[in-house]
């Protein structure tokens, strides 16, 4: 049982082998980092560096006019995430 | 008192029926009720999903059978075949 | 609900063969796991693929990751963690 599906068995499991890996963590609020995971615990609070964050930004538009999204982006040394903001995790691709 | 029945039973002898469950937001799952557990999760089968969009129109999409967070139910209507 | 907590026959027979092993939530995910499956946030998001595994808080592994915004294809990821919190359902991607 443990072999067919690799070394996954919790999905925790994905963020405990991306360690020491750059990931992208999908955030509430339209933002994304990509950065090198450090630590996480069980509420997914993380840690990590060399982060780019990118936050897209819907501006207002009058009515009937396509809403133009702009993309901010920002690098950070090292951040906190608090858990309960993320969405999504992405690890790099497996070999 | 013999005739009592708490809210959960009343769910358990939905099983094998059709149900509607709505939602804390603007969304309705109508199926077959196949199971569910003491979070009320709840699986389903022949699901039909609608949307109520902010314009008034409803959006509808079939699904598999799906197993729904019990998170964000708010009511359960027995034996409802969807809302018109 | 019902069909997992009767207790063993005294006889020593096995118990009878589930006839609804998917109708509870935890025997569906049993039946879904490595299967295609679409996953719906609260946010309207979906992500359709592989269900490698998930755990008590519905926190899911998934592979081969398609998210999906208003059912156009927005980003695809290798693996991906969804946090369980932020999902409304998980729905079979083919009959189970």
């Amino acid at each position: 049982m443990a072999e067919v599906s690799g070394e996954i068995q919790e999905p925790f499991d994905l963020i405990r082998l991306s360690l020491s890996e750059r990931v992208v963590v999908k955030l509430r609020g339209d933002r994304q980092l990509s950065g090198v995971l450090h630590a996480y615990d069980g509420h997914m609070n993380l840690i990590m560096s060399d982060v780019e964050e990118t936050i897209m930004i819907v501006d207002p538009v009058p009515e009937g006019v396509k809403p133009s999204i702009r993309v901010a982006k920002r690098h950070i040394e090292m951040l906190y995430v608090r858990g309960d903001g993320v969405i999504l995790v992405s690890p790099p691709q497996r070999e | 008192m013999a005739s009592q029945i708490l809210p959960l039973e009343l769910i358990d002898r939905c099983i094998g029926s059709r149900i509607t469950v709505i939602l804390k937001n603007d969304r309705e799952f109508t199926g077959t009720l196949l199971g569910f557990d003491d979070f009320v999760n709840m699986v389903l089968e022949d699901v039909t999903e609608c949307q109520t969009l902010p314009s008034g129109e409803r959006v509808k999409n079939k699904l598999q059978t799906t197993l729904l967070n019990g998170n964000n139910i708010c009511i359960l209507l027995p034996g409802s075949d969807g809302l018109d | 609900m019902s069909d997992e907590a009767s207790p063993p026959p005294p006889d020593g027979t096995p118990p009878p063969a589930p006839t609804q092993s998917s109708g509870s939530p935890s025997g569906f995910l049993k039946a879904v796991v490595g299967k295609r499956v679409v996953v719906r946030l609260v946010s309207g998001v979906d992500y359709r693929g592989v269900l490698q595994c998930l755990d008590g808080y519905m926190n899911i592994a998934m592979e081969q990751t398609e998210e999906y915004v208003n059912g156009v294809v927005t980003n695809r990821y290798g693996d991906a963690f969804i946090r369980g919190n932020n999902v409304l359902y998980i729905s079979a991607g083919e009959p189970i």
